[in-house]
């Protein structure tokens, strides 16, 4: 009945339209007052749940985003794709794929992705004769490269929510090339559709301009190397390279650009406090969510119930991201880390899975939930630039879901794809 | 239907010996206590848990007592470098008067101690060079429990103390963020900080007890007769946890020399304890009650 | 917007003040996250002496963020929702949907406030290691946060009742805002 009362509270509020932060925390609270919990239990894990060290580093990864964007740095990428793929069939939505895949080395978010790039690259595609739900589609469905390839504030969630014990900087590294493989089946997607609308094809921009572009890319580049490098050679820790990243951002943004002034800094300052705060009041009322949880044992039935369904270890993954892959559909892939790991990782970790790999293959599953229906911010933050009703992006976006399904498969089933990258450094 | 709480693995020393003590503690009193225990700390974190023990969410809990000095002052003597001579001493002293004594002060915080747990001596380990003596820790940065004492602790040796999160340390070790850190074997051993920092010192500064609590307030309810039951049934999973933690300790001081970490006992402590005058001298500053305290555990020989 | 009730503007611009301060609040705390972290590394290699408040007083600076910009994201109606049944209601319904919404807030910030303000007192006796100040500190902005969601679930109701309906729709995405250099991009690439 408790258990009742905690998922269908959760779910009926939600459906009313209850911000997803304060549905999780009031379907918590319930399921406390029904069991007789003194509430400011409840309350203690709501504080306690964003008092965590590990978390810090995600104020550091979104405002160091934050001030690349503000600071130009979008633009100086953009470019760079451009002169590098824009002559293959359908350039630009190689242009936009390819954008996603630098971008995501600075941004840890899919919808910052899409609104950043989007707002560019859409208006341009739609003049220059592309179709606009093409446009919105190849747009949505790159943005998750930014979850994959690090630095990425969702696999710190990640990590949080397994207990610690797991290394950030490995789950980081774990991430490129499942990120790369990813944009590479997009691209063919992409190019798959061009070739059949006969979209455009530009002329090659030569060599010396694609050198002047990556050398304007560069210095912005470098703040994802110093995160993620910093991280990794131990000069500082994961959360400290974060904050150093963000201080590099500002020194590069000013000194080198020269595009970031007094009032663009504190534009990126309170963006960046509303995002952590969204982000960080989600992982604070699914503390006690998962105290629920903890207290109703579900993680434990869950897993015996999948066990009951099957022994077999690939049907158990395929049930498993069939599972993440329609929650991720309905809601939000934040909440859904913090709830689904101390669920789902347990049992992954029984059938011999690498925790990192599960890591990637459940942010490449969730990331997929962010570009679906009826619920998926990057879809709906697309759509909206775009112009395009949900229904008719919907309609024709399914070489794009192929692509990152055949991704999704492969890094489910072949371990070496996140695990090597990480097994080096060792 | 009692909660409990607890930070380990379900087979660690502590775990087995909680289930045992709440399954026993059913058995005697004839089901007036019975519960179950969240292992894995999936209730929370120590400080989360003892403050939930104290509005009562949380029933019986094994804590470590070194994080138990915010909440109860007077249980910071145990957290004072050097204050046992050995792990012997350490039992005579909590299994007697003493124990008591710092029970009551526990008790009126709504936490009422049944028994004392091991979890071993601590000792400094690092990936620079074996420690012998204060001056071998200069300049070093070593990671410490959020405490006062242990930071005071490894300033006064005269290295660099930084206060860190645990899940940071593994990492922080390998890179070199800190040079060391200091826990007993079986944390040396489970974390696999020895993989990163190969020498291991034995220090032994400090021998911290953990202790089997339960609530104030479902203490009370039990009738004098239970109460004695489940004192009982406490004490002797207590024998249960120390012979379980030393074979622990041995299985695990054995595994991680056989991988190549270099041990070395250190054979002049006086030098390490005349350095923590200063330390003690602070704490006493700061809670006049551990004089007294300090006096009582120098009395039990 | 002519046929907004004076009253409800007028509550709007003083909860838009309100809303204003806490997120100024924030931002300075994630500029003094930012230094202090600079300071802990500078410290750490540079004077070889670590500070060692650093890690105390950075999960203070993130607990007030959380719960400053949360409750902000209530007034501004930013933070993440389903809404799959109130778009499919006919618009007066809607209304009536929403107005639930923001009671159901205001009651959920109610109990924040009261348990939140009830951990503050719990804990006050204890102290934050390293820092020496109450731990209670810790849930006052939880406390505050309570008291801001009720504020701004009362203006926000008082919109739905009194706004026009369009009012209540999710904002528009204002496009090119993230980028101050995106028209001659435009013009490169088109
Ligand atoms: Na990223
Ligand atoms: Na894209």
């Amino acid at each position: 009945m408790g258990l009742a009362i905690l998922l269908g509270l959760f779910a009926l509020s939600i459906t009313f339209g209850l911000p997803v932060a304060y549905a999780i925390g009031l379907s918590a609270v319930a399921a406390f007052a029904y069991e007789g919990l003194p509430l400011l239990i409840a309350f203690q894990r709501i504080v306690s749940g964003v008092s965590v060290f590990s978390l810090l580093a995600i104020p550091f990864f979104i405002f160091a985003g934050e001030l690349m964007l503000h600071g130009g740095i979008a633009a100086r990428l953009v470019r760079l794709a451009s002169s590098a793929v824009g002559w293959m069939r359908g350039g630009l939505g190689q242009v936009n794929v390819f954008s996603s895949m630098l971008f995501g080395g600075i941004s840890g978010s899919a919808v910052a992705d899409v609104s950043a790039l989007g707002s560019l690259l859409i208006p341009v595609m739609k003049e220059k004769g592309y179709e606009d739900d093409y446009a919105v589609n190849v747009t949505v469905t790159s943005s998750i490269a930014g979850i994959l390839i690090p630095p990425s504030h969702n696999m710190i969630l990640f990590v949080v929510a397994a207990g610690g014990g797991l290394s950030v900087s490995k789950l980081f590294i774990a991430g490129i090339i499942p990120g790369v493989l990813m944009c590479l089946g997009l691209a063919v997607a992409a190019r798959w559709v061009a070739i059949r609308r006969n979209y455009p094809v530009e002329e090659f921009a030569g060599w010396n301009v694609i050198a002047m572009a990556t050398v304007a890319a560069i210095p912005g580049l470098f703040t994802a190397v110093i995160i993620v490098g910093g991280a990794l050679s131990g000069v500082f820790t994961v959360t400290e390279s974060g904050a150093i990243g963000a201080i590099y951002a500002i020194a590069v943004t000013t000194l080198a650009y020269r595009s970031l002034s007094l009032a663009d800094f504190w534009t990126a300052v309170i963006r960046s406090v509303k995002t952590t705060g969204m982000v960080m009041i989600l992982v604070a009322c699914a503390s006690a969510f998962g105290y629920m949880l903890a207290f109703y044992q579900v993680p434990a039935k869950l897993a015996t119930a999948l066990f009951w369904l099957s022994d077999n270890p690939i049907v158990i993954l395929l049930v498993m991201n069939l599972m993440l892959l329609v929650l991720g559909m309905i809601m939000d892939m934040a909440a859904l880390i913090l709830i689904c790991t101390p669920i789902f990782l347990p049992v992954a970790v029984g059938l011999g899975m690498d925790p990192i790999q599960f890591g990637v293959m459940m942010m490449m599953n969730l990331g997929l939930g962010l570009c679906t229906p009826p619920v998926g911010a990057c879809l709906f933050v697309g759509c909206a630039i775009g112009g395009v009703p949900i229904e008719r992006a919907v309609r024709t976006i399914w070489p794009f879901y192929f692509a990152i399904l055949v991704a999704l498969m492969l890094v489910t089933f072949i371990p070496a794809i996140s695990t090597l990258l990480p097994g080096l450094i060792d | 239907e009692w909660k409990g709480w607890n930070i380990h693995v379900p087979d660690y020393p502590v775990s087995v010996a909680m289930d045992d003590f709440i399954a026993k503690a059913s058995e005697v009193t004839g089901g007036a206590v019975s519960g179950k225990t969240f292992h894995g700390g999936v209730l929370g974190s120590q400080p989360d848990a003892i403050t939930q023990m104290q509005i009562g969410g949380i029933n019986y809990a094994v804590f470590n007592m070194g994080p138990m000095g915010p909440i109860v002052p007077e249980t910071n003597v145990l957290s004072l470098p050097f204050i046992f001579k050995d792990m012997d001493h350490m039992h005579r002293v909590m299994d007697g008067a003493f124990g008591d004594k710092l029970g009551e002060a526990m008790a009126a915080k709504g936490l009422v101690p049944l028994a004392w747990y091991d979890s071993g001596a601590r000792s400094f380990y690092n990936s620079q060079k074996p420690i012998n003596t204060p001056s071998d820790l200069d300049g070093m940065k070593f990671r410490v429990m959020n405490n006062e004492l242990f930071v005071g602790m490894v300033e006064a040796l005269g290295g660099n103390a930084t206060p860190m999160a645990f899940s940071e340390v593994y990492q922080s070790l390998k890179t070199g963020v800190v040079d060391g850190a200091e826990n007993n074997w079986p944390s040396y051993e489970s974390t696999n900080h020895y993989e990163v920092a190969g020498y291991y010192s034995l220090s032994q500064h400090l021998i911290l007890p953990e202790c089997l609590c339960v609530s104030k307030a479902s203490w009370d309810q039990l009738s004098a007769e239970d109460q004695a039951k489940v004192r009982k049934v406490a004490r002797d999973s207590a024998d249960l946890q120390r012979k379980l933690w030393a074979d622990r300790a041995k299985a695990s001081q054995a595994k991680v020399l056989e991988s190549g970490v270099k041990f070395n006992e250190i054979a002049d402590k006086a030098p390490f304890q005349d350095a923590m005058s200063a330390v003690y001298t602070a704490a006493i500053a700061k809670t006049p009650e551990l004089e007294q305290l300090i006096a009582d555990i120098k009395a039990v020989d | 917007m002519t046929d907004i009730p004076p009253v409800t503007r007028n509550v709007d611009r003083l909860l838009g003040w309100v809303a204003q301060i806490c997120t100024w609040i924030s931002g300075l705390c994630l500029v003094t996250l930012v230094a202090t972290f600079g300071w802990l590394v500078f410290g750490r290699y540079v004077l070889n002496s670590t500070p060692t408040w650093v890690e105390q007083l950075s999960l203070l600076m993130i607990v007030t963020i959380t719960f400053l910009s949360s409750a902000v994201g209530v007034h501004e109606k930013s933070h993440l929702s389903v809404d799959i049944l109130p778009g499919l209601l006919p618009p007066e319904l809607r209304r009536w949907v929403h107005v639930l919404i923001y009671a159901t807030l205001f009651g959920f910030g109610l109990v924040m406030m009261v348990n939140a303000y009830g951990l503050v007192r719990f804990t006050w006796a204890q102290r934050i290691p390293l820092l020496d100040i109450p731990e209670g500190v810790r849930s006052i902005p939880m406390t505050v946060s309570g008291g801001l969601i009720m504020l701004f679930s009362v203006g926000n109701t008082l919109r739905a009742l009194t706004g026009p309906l369009e009012d209540d729709l999710p904002p528009v995405i204002e496009q090119d805002e993230l980028l101050p250099d995106a028209d001659a991009l435009k013009k490169d690439l088109m």
